[in-house]
């Protein structure tokens, strides 16, 4: 049978040993997809080259394990602390579409603090400096309305006096 | 079980001692056949495995070998320095043997270059003055002979 030819062409062989080309392994995968003879030779084949590789093994020293797990809690608590730096940014970028209300229930819920998106300060600043000019516009014109007022009532009186 | 140990701090410890009990003695008999240095084995496995624990979900994804086959090429691609030296094509003198012992010296070479160092069958071909059909035809012999041992 045609399947047959191909399961002892030596196709698996270099598979398995990762030296096939980009074709072979595509060839591969499509006969493993349509033909269930090849694809049981090949996971017997995987599975005899990992009793091959057991044959060959050496024990390794009774501390490598301990320190595999020290060198990943590691990784995992630096990955941690990136994540929990980069988290208020990915917050905003994942609300961007999201209510503002929403953004800040939770944050309210939790505690009496309210955080406050960056963006705001500049309004803040911008609300105080424009209250201020308002403010010293505000004196300058009663001042002004004030003095003009008085210079009426002293022309009225010098017109008066005028006249008689 | 990859998605288990990236995702599920609490299964985490259990999966990573369990892929170290299943693959851990395997590797540094591969890591044995690549490297020269004595001392090095035990630091290029933690950092093997280690990285491998790591990378493996995005690899999953790749990967369409078993957990073992793939392993062995995540370690052959992390050896590439040692494994790209200008060797011999002669097994190192000092490597777990086991069914090597089996082959003939030809077969030996072969599979040896191509299991350890990831040598192309072209290459193979060029170095040792034969042609391609012949190579692959050599690893599958050496295959079929270690694979009868274990009764397949």
């Amino acid at each position: 049978m045609e399947i047959n030819k191909i399961i002892e062409s030596g196709l698996m062989e270099t598979y398995v040993m990762g030296i096939a080309t980009e074709e072979e392994v595509q060839q591969v995968l499509s006969l493993k997809k349509e033909y269930p003879a090849f694809k049981e030779a090949l996971e017997l084949l995987e599975y005899d080259m990992e009793v091959l590789a057991q044959s060959m093994s050496i024990e390794p020293p009774a501390s490598t394990l301990s320190k595999i797990e020290h060198e990943i809690s590691e990784i995992q608590r630096r990955n941690q602390a990136l994540q929990t730096t980069f988290e208020p940014e990915y917050r905003q970028e994942k609300s961007n579409g999201e209510s503002r209300q929403e953004k800040y229930i939770q944050v309210e819920s939790e505690s009496n603090q309210m955080r406050v998106n960056k963006a705001w300060k500049w309004v803040f600043i911008a609300v105080f400096v424009l209250g201020k000019v308002f403010l010293a516009c505000a004196i300058y014109f009663y001042l002004e309305n004030r003095q003009a007022k008085e210079q009426i009532k002293e022309l009225k009186i010098e017109l008066k006096q005028k006249i008689r | 079980m990859f998605k288990a140990v990236s995702n599920n701090p609490s299964a985490e410890s259990k999966d990573i001692r369990w892929f170290y009990d299943q693959y851990a003695p395997m590797l540094p008999g591969y890591i044995n056949g690549i490297v020269q240095d004595h001392q090095k084995p035990e630091d290029h496995l933690v950092a093997i495995l280690t990285s491998f624990v790591k990378d493996v979900v995005i690899l999953q994804e790749k990967c369409r070998l078993n957990n073992w086959l793939q392993l062995r090429q995540y370690a052959q691609s992390k050896l590439t320095l040692f494994a790209a030296k200008d060797h011999q094509l002669k097994p190192h003198p000092s490597l777990n043997k086991g069914r090597l012992d089996l082959l003939d010296d030809l077969q030996k070479r072969i599979f040896c270059a191509i299991y350890y160092h990831g040598k192309s069958v072209s290459y193979l071909a060029a170095a040792i003055g034969c042609d391609e059909s012949e190579i692959r035809n050599q690893l599958k012999l050496s295959i079929d002979k270690m694979r009868r041992t274990s009764g397949n």
